[in-house]
């Protein structure tokens, strides 16, 4: 297991609970690769309090983590943001986003 | 099975109406999402890992065909074509976006059905025996009990806002507790006095969780017209006094050991003296009303024939044979057998259920069971009302819908939260587990062997997979971001109720369910006969023989291949 | 300030004392509990109206004088602590309290519902919600099922 070199910010968005990553540029992705990362975790918790406080509407409950990024991968260090990452390890019926909509 | 009148469908509606409001008013950005959660939570709707979690209310987990086709159509249109069974006899789906939630809710109220209170710190679905109705063993059919209280529940503003959830079950079969009352925040057993009036003995105090207390009897015999009245009180009591200052210590549990069952006794009698009026007792005539649309369906006269299902059992077709000896059970009227469901196969997560398969079980309730169909807290399906004749069509038919496994009770009838691959709350993942469960034990000669055994798992400690009355519990936990998993026996939820104890040191994810084969192992070895079960021989010989299968060994790898 | 009172916008008549702070010469002071305990020989006659603001952990038998308040304000100090809803109920149904009983601290409009049935009938909505707002929510159920303040009736005999 690597050692944590970096700190990331996560949230849910509000429309449809999937995971979300924040980008460098202050807008959020569905990809833990698009992810800006921080120096430290009082940058982290600085950028996720302006979230909640600015940002709600679109993304709820956001906070930091610690990741260990390399090149063009960043790999969360738990498995609870491994899963959040990757989406659940078991089956499911329509894996694709399958929503009608 | 309960009919809507236009006042239960109005409350319904209107619940939709409100909700869709408050839909609204967060996509609009008037309330934040602090604002909004304890609102959505009394609406059933989390915030998952990876999406919102809808959890729909199956009131007694009762069904109808055509609440089962609403439910296959919801999958379909807008989830990911399946839904999930839970512990609690409800159903989840898993990918709703928020938007859609108040069509979901207009769906499930055109069905009469909806999402009330699922969720929250407030009175939950009111859960029963899954053979409710058509027990052989049982004073009186506690189903309509069942649904006055869920009326009642609905929308209580005295107390929509407890210190913490608060989960009420209902037994009438003295026999066999198949709802677990002893592991409920209030349990009622019906029971019959010396006069032979009937009434409910009132346990309070029950729960899994963190602290996994078993209920104590608060009152012995509670006529029945005085059931709100007093839940009431015990509802206030608790609402006054439960702790607020801690989630970990706010279910009503902790405030019964806290005083005592004495001094809580106390506290809710002098409310009751306080507070009942004649009009909270409950009419005959209400009672009348609700029971009448519990009716029997019309039972065709057949002869008792008790050698016909010994016979099926013991037949030339092994899979048929099998299944009716582990899924069918006692039906109170000849000729007739109620037939549990297996949603636990290899490969499928266990309790989830496709869109396809939902809509042919609708068809099959239809032509099989008068319509009608249960949801057990153990994440099956019970057709409740099946002609024993018709036993090897049905076994037919379930099997080409990958429904016919006979593993009700067995071994790989595993009860499994969503665990860490779904749930916020999760520290590890439980469906892996499950399926591995399965895989590894698909062989029925040996679950036949093995007998009558529960394996129960959690993800956490909030015991969703109730680990802790698992004959066999499995905890996961979190050590330093990695799953890890304690091993528990001994627990039991029912008339015999103990709470399962931690075998040893937690195990990893790669010894876990080599671990459980070592422990069955050694009971194979050590039963005294083969009528003897697992939970019996754990009593009579106590953890060190299994502890010695499970950690004795340096290598686990070793000592895998024990049976 | 506004408050909703009887379902209606109205400019609210009372006074929030703190406990430090000097009484108004005139008009209906609301007091804490606390300094009702010490001066209510002389409070209740100075005034033409008297009301006392109760924490959520304390019950309807903490408060003396009762049938001389014309206001006791009940403090929700969240969404969540859900002791007040019981604590109307008693006043309304057991200690029988007539005047202006109030829901004040954290109090939104999807609260209002369950609170005037429990016996609530003003409410000091949570700073920054619109009062407007809070007056559709008593509209949003028209059918109720439990007997309470508003009606001793259970639904099995309003059917």
């Amino acid at each position: 297991m690597p050692a944590a070199n970096h700190w990331i910010v996560t949230g849910n968005f509000t429309d449809d609970g999937a995971v979300a990553w924040r980008r460098a540029d202050g807008t959020w992705s569905r990809a833990i690769a698009e992810a800006g990362l921080l120096a430290d975790e009082a940058s982290a918790k600085a950028i996720a309090a302006r979230a909640v406080a600015a940002e709600q509407r679109e993304i709820c409950d956001p906070y930091g983590i610690e990741v260990f990024a390399e090149g063009t991968t960043i790999d969360p260090l738990t498995a609870r943001q491994r899963i959040r990452a990757n989406g659940p390890t078991t089956p499911i019926r329509r894996p694709d986003s399958g929503i009608s909509r | 099975m309960y009919q809507y009148d236009d006042y239960d469908r109005r409350i319904i509606i209107e619940r939709a109406q409100q909700f869709r409001g408050q839909v609204a008013r967060r996509l609009s950005g008037e309330i934040t999402e602090e604002e909004f959660k304890p609102l959505r939570l009394q609406n059933g709707l989390y915030m998952q890992l990876h999406a919102y979690m809808l959890r729909v209310a199956i009131p007694y987990g009762l069904l109808s065909s055509k609440q089962v086709r609403k439910l296959a159509h919801i999958a379909r249109t807008y989830d990911k074509g399946y839904a999930h069974l839970t512990t609690r006899q409800n159903i989840q789906y898993n990918w709703p976006r928020l938007a859609n939630v108040p069509v979901i809710l207009d769906e499930l109220a055109s069905v009469e059905m909806h999402a009330v209170q699922t969720s929250g710190n407030c009175v939950r679905n009111i859960t029963s025996d899954h053979f409710a109705g058509i027990a052989r063993d049982e004073i009186e059919d506690p189903r309509p009990y069942c649904e006055i209280l869920r009326q009642w529940s609905t929308f209580h503003p005295e107390f929509a806002h407890l210190p913490r959830k608060f989960k009420i079950a209902v037994t009438a079969a003295p026999g066999e507790d198949r709802a677990a009352v002893r592991f409920h925040d209030i349990g009622l057993r019906m029971v019959e006095n010396a006069q032979g009036e009937r009434g409910f003995e009132v346990l309070v105090g029950g729960g899994l969780g963190r602290t996994p207390v078993i209920a104590e009897v608060v009152r012995d015999f509670l006529p029945k017209r005085h059931m709100l009245s007093y839940i009431e009180s015990i509802l206030r009591v608790y609402n006054l006094a439960g702790r607020r200052d801690n989630k970990h210590k706010a279910r009503i549990k902790i405030l019964v050991t806290a005083l005592g069952v004495e001094e809580f006794r106390r506290r809710v009698e002098e409310d009751w003296e306080k507070s009942r009026t004649p009009a909270l007792e409950l009419p005959d005539a209400e009672v009348a009303r609700v029971s009448a649309f519990f009716a029997p369906p019309p039972y065709e006269n057949i002869a008792a024939d008790p050698d016909r299902l010994i016979s099926l059992g013991l037949g030339r077709d092994r899979d048929l044979g099998n299944w009716v000896k582990n899924n069918v059970f006692p039906h109170k009227v000849p000729g007739y057998s109620a037939v549990v469901i297996s949603v636990k196969k290899p490969g499928i997560p266990p309790g989830d259920v496709s869109d396809t398969q939902l809509d042919a079980i609708a068809d099959i309730a239809d032509r099989f069971s008068f319509g009608h169909t249960v949801v057990t807290h153990t994440q099956n399906l019970v057709l409740p009302d099946v002609k024993t004749s018709e036993l090897p069509r049905l076994h037919a038919e379930l099997r080409a819908l990958d429904l016919g496994e006979a593993n009700v009770g067995k071994l790989t009838d595993v009860i499994t939260c969503p665990g860490l691959d779904y749930c916020d709350l999760a520290n590890a993942r439980s469906i892996p587990l499950s399926l591995e469960i399965a895989e590894r034990f698909d062989r029925i000669d040996y679950l036949n062997d093995v007998g009558d055994v529960s394996i129960k798992i959690s993800g956490c400690i909030n015991a969703c997979g109730h680990h802790h009355v698992g004959n066999i519990g499995i905890l996961g936990i979190d050590k330093r971001g990695e799953e890890f998993y304690q091993l528990m026996l001994g627990g039991s939820p029912g008339n015999d109720a103990s709470i399962g104890k931690i075998l040893g040191r937690a195990l990893a994810q790669n010894e876990i369910v080599d671990a459980v084969e070592k422990v069955l192992g050694r009971y194979l070895e050590i039963r005294d006969s083969i009528d003897e079960r697992f939970l019996d021989t754990v009593r009579r010989v106590g953890f060190d023989p299994f502890k010695e299968a499970v950690y004795g060994s340096a290598d686990p790898l070793e000592a895998a291949g024990g049976d | 300030m506004q408050i909703i009172r009887d379902r209606k916008i109205v400019e609210d008549d009372f006074i929030h004392v703190a406990d430090g702070a000097e009484l108004p010469e005139s008009g209906k002071p609301i007091v804490t509990l606390a300094r009702f305990l010490k001066e209510r020989a002389t409070l209740l006659p100075r005034y033409p109206a008297v009301g006392v603001r109760i924490a959520s952990d304390k019950l309807p038998s903490d408060v003396p004088d009762l049938a001389k308040l014309a206001l006791i304000a009940v403090e929700f100090p969240k969404f969540t602590d859900g002791r007040g809803y019981s604590t109307g109920r008693m006043l309304r149904d057991r200690h029988g309290f007539t005047g202006e009983l109030r829901a004040v601290g954290w109090v939104l409009r999807d609260q209002l519902f369950y609170l005037e049935r429990c016996g609530f009938n003003a409410f000091e909505m949570k700073p920054g919600k619109p009062l407007e707002s809070g007056l559709e929510a008593f509209k949003e159920f028209t059918v109720t099922y439990q007997a309470a303040v508003d009606d001793p009736r259970p639904f099995y005999r309003r059917r």
